[in-house]
């Protein structure tokens, strides 16, 4: 397993900033990319990407983390009740944009585009307030990222465990909320 | 050290231009006339031999139909990808070859988007040898930020048919950001370049600090230009006229004089539309306004709105929640109507300092000046602008790699076999944003081979690679002997063997023409249909605030339609043309209820 932290030069903590990782990434760039002089190869470059991606994401890097912390751990795919009611609404905002969608592209003339204007611009509406209430319940979880490696490093994953899953499914939805906003736009 | 240069090329769908470094800063190269911009137009003789550039557009009034003009909108695609209307609107035929599509210049002479642009690139390196007194045989050669995989490599195939290595394939907008910051290193910025060309469109949104320069987001569409521009003037053109029917040779004049008009009124308030002895001794005149142009390229420039949105909230994504400037480069953001509606969808005053037709080309030498070492402490990292992914079951896709991630990129895939001893696993792979497998482009077919044993046990590794050029590349890893593999991507139209092609051919080309002719009235009659109820719900709505005569339009042009698909002649272009007449009456309508749902 490669380690990401390693590749940018950063330690191996959840407690990283956007900011921070930027830099480190910016600085292994400009020094080992192909296209200077004192450049490596195109895989290390793609190495580079990939470790600034994983990190960048609270998601992604949490569950790096713990591959790199524990071998064999055992995924958990429970969800918090709080979040399956967030999940049932998120799901009638979907619906609504899939709605919207489908018959926008299904018309090929301008005055059919016009008729769903109305109903798009409601649609991005629900939409964009899933996304918010989706950030504010993976900024609390980031927020506890410091007791989850404090409890880690005396051997208890099971709340890193748990959270990553939590933070799985909200990225799922921020993402499938994103598609559908950006498809929106272009109604 | 000159077999060292590289120059830097801009392979554009109306001109194209060719740069290198010199001194640590970019020029454009002048041909022997002393011009800098080639037309990227070809010619073909009839004893077989090309002429490209200036004198081809000279020779297109007598050679209408051999030749070939914005050849940049069909390279690297597939037939079936082709509209209807942009076949119609090109002056030379196209038709479905084995790989992509063939042009046909007389029984026995074809040509393809390849060939052309091949063409058109040993013209501009003969011009940049001439210049610089020496041969050549590297270049960067730039594309649309939103070109495919297969539209990349077909332009990077046909650079190296022109004798060049292609040393990078680099984004036109990128492109553009270069020659914009080359004298900003030591500023932090971030901007937008909005790339209106004769045949593409794109915007890209960069970081510019400390000499990298690094794409944040990406969009476009390379089905959208200046030659939409034309076609919807001509079409105005041929209204006025009163024409149904025109020959090659009258619509390609009629283009001609529209493309004039469009430029002619980027400066002008009015200007007189002249086609002396246009048929037999008939001459025409009408005398057209800027604001009467404007209303008709309106919808044609509406449609970057939401490409640019899109990139903007792409952007936002990724933490970027403002732009200092907004760039403007390629021909088309002459218009004063493009300039004015981005200053007021944006609240921006565009930044004009780059030549609109010079920056992309300046952008290319510098990046050439980048990999030959005459440019230091510059650095460019771009994204890859479409996502890519591999059929699933039920026919869904499966990103591997989200568009808008840098590049180079890499991301793999373990895939087991599903019975035992299976022998080999086919894996579709695809680009593009929609979620069924088949409403993306289909890069072709790979095949993984696996070695013999039971259910689930066999394990083999896929990775996939995005180069600097945006290019994919795919590589199998056998876990048991840890070898890898490059895995060919088999084009989907050269999956039969060769002989069934050569029948699929000769098939589609004898059926080509029923096809086209059911295709487009198929096409016209679903407008039709859509049409017809979407009238009276808009009514219904907004009805009452149009004014009298505009309803007596609107009902009138309704009935025609009505008309037209109830009787069994299937008149197509009857029918095309009271659906555009329909189309064109309820605009105000359109408009009307766009606005009641921003209320």
């Amino acid at each position: 397993m490669t380690n990401l932290f390693a590749i940018l030069g950063l330690p191996e903590t959840l407690l990283l900033n956007l900011a921070e990782i930027e830099e480190a990434w910016r600085t292994a760039t400009k020094k080992g990319h192909p296209d200077q002089e004192s450049g490596t190869t195109n895989s290390v470059s793609a190495d580079l990407n990939r470790a600034r991606s994983v990190l960048s994401s609270p998601a992604e890097r949490l569950a790096h983390w713990l591959e790199l912390k524990v071998s064999d751990h055992e995924p958990n795919h429970s969800l918090s009740p709080n979040l399956m009611d967030l999940f049932a609404t998120i799901n009638t905002a979907l619906q609504k944009a899939d709605s919207v969608i489908s018959r926008n592209q299904n018309s090929t003339t301008a005055l059919a585009k016009a008729l769903l204007t109305k109903e798009s611009v409601d649609a991005q509406l629900g939409i964009q307030q899933k996304m918010a209430h989706i950030h504010q319940f993976k900024e609390s979880i980031v927020d506890i990222f410091p007791q989850i490696e404090e409890a880690a490093s005396s051997g208890n994953f099971e709340s890193a465990n748990r959270n990553l899953s939590q933070l799985k499914f909200l990225t799922k939805w921020e993402q499938q909320c994103q598609a559908r906003l950006l498809s929106l736009l272009e109604c | 050290m000159n077999e060292d240069l590289i120059i830097g090329i801009d392979l554009g769908t109306t001109n194209s231009l060719v740069g290198v470094v010199d001194s640590g800063f970019p020029l454009i190269l002048a041909d022997e006339d002393g011009e800098r911009l080639t037309p990227s137009v070809v010619t073909y003789l009839k004893d077989g031999s090309a002429v490209t550039g200036r004198e081809a557009v000279r020779l297109r009034k007598l050679e209408p139909e051999r030749t070939i003009s914005s050849v940049k909108r069909f390279i690297g695609r597939p037939f079936d990808q082709i509209s209807t209307d942009q076949i119609a609107a090109s002056d030379y035929k196209i038709q479905p070859a084995s790989i992509g599509i063939e042009i046909p210049l007389s029984e026995t002479q074809t040509t393809s988007p390849i060939e052309v642009s091949a063409e058109i690139l040993r013209r501009l390196k003969t011009v940049a040898e001439t210049a610089l007194g020496h041969k050549v045989s590297r270049a960067v050669v730039t594309v649309p930020a939103y070109f495919s995989n297969s539209q990349r490599e077909a332009t990077k195939s046909a650079a190296e048919s022109a004798g060049l290595t292609v040393e990078r394939v680099l984004n036109e907008p990128t492109a553009a950001a270069l020659a914009y910051g080359l004298d900003k290193l030591d500023e932090q910025q971030t901007v937008a370049v909005y790339d209106l060309g004769g045949g593409t469109f794109d915007l890209s949104i960069l970081q510019m600090k400390e000499g990298l320069f690094e794409v944040v987001s990406t969009a476009g569409d390379t089905q959208l230009g200046g030659d939409d521009l034309d076609l919807v003037i001509a079409k105005e053109i041929q209204r006025r006229l009163k024409l149904d029917e025109l020959t090659t040779s009258e619509s390609s004049r009629i283009r001609v004089a529209a493309c004039e008009a469009k430029e002619s009124l980027s400066s002008s308030d009015t200007h007189l539309i002249r086609l002396p002895f246009f048929r037999g001794n008939e001459s025409f005149e009408t005398e057209i306004s800027q604001s009467e142009i404007e209303a008709i390229m309106l919808p044609v420039i509406e449609r970057t709105r939401s490409i640019c949105r899109r990139a903007f909230a792409e952007a936002q994504n990724k933490g970027v929640d403002s732009i200092d400037h907004l760039i403007l480069v390629g021909g088309s953001t002459r218009i004063p109507l493009v300039r004015r509606s981005l200053e007021e969808w944006f609240e921006i005053i565009p930044n004009l300092s780059q030549h609109p037709d010079e920056a992309v080309a300046l952008g290319a030498a510098i990046q050439a000046g980048i990999l030959c070492g005459r440019v230091r402490e510059v650095l460019l990292v771009d994204v890859t602008p479409l996502s890519l992914g591999i059929e699933t079951f039920g026919g869904l896709m499966n990103v591997i790699i989200p568009r808008n991630s840098t590049i180079p990129a890499k991301a793999g895939e373990m895939f087991t076999n599903a019975v035992a001893n299976q022998e080999i696993i086919a894996i579709r792979v695809l680009q593009g944003e929609r979620e069924m497998a088949r409403d993306n482009w289909l890069l072709g077919e790979i095949e993984i081979p696996f070695q013999p044993g039971p259910k689930g046990n066999v394990r083999v590794g896929v990775q996939f690679e995005i180069d600097h050029n945006g290019i994919l590349e795919v590589l199998s890893r056998n876990t048991a002997t840890d070898e890898d593999h490059i895995l060919k991507i088999e084009s989907s139209a050269v999956d039969v063997d060769d002989s069934s092609v050569e029948r699929m051919v000769s098939e589609s080309i004898d059926h080509a023409f029923d096809d086209m002719n059911e295709r487009i009235w198929t096409e016209a009659r679903m407008k039709s249909e859509e049409l017809l109820p979407a009238v009276e719900s808009a009514l219904e709505l907004v009805g009452s605030k149009l004014p009298e005569d505009e309803l007596a339009e609107i009902h009138e042009a309704a009935a025609l339609v009505k008309g037209i698909l109830t009787s069994d002649l299937k008149d197509v272009p009857a029918l095309k043309q009271a659906n555009d007449t329909l189309d064109e009456a309820t605009q105000t309508l359109a408009a009307l209820l766009v606005e009641a749902a921003f209320k």
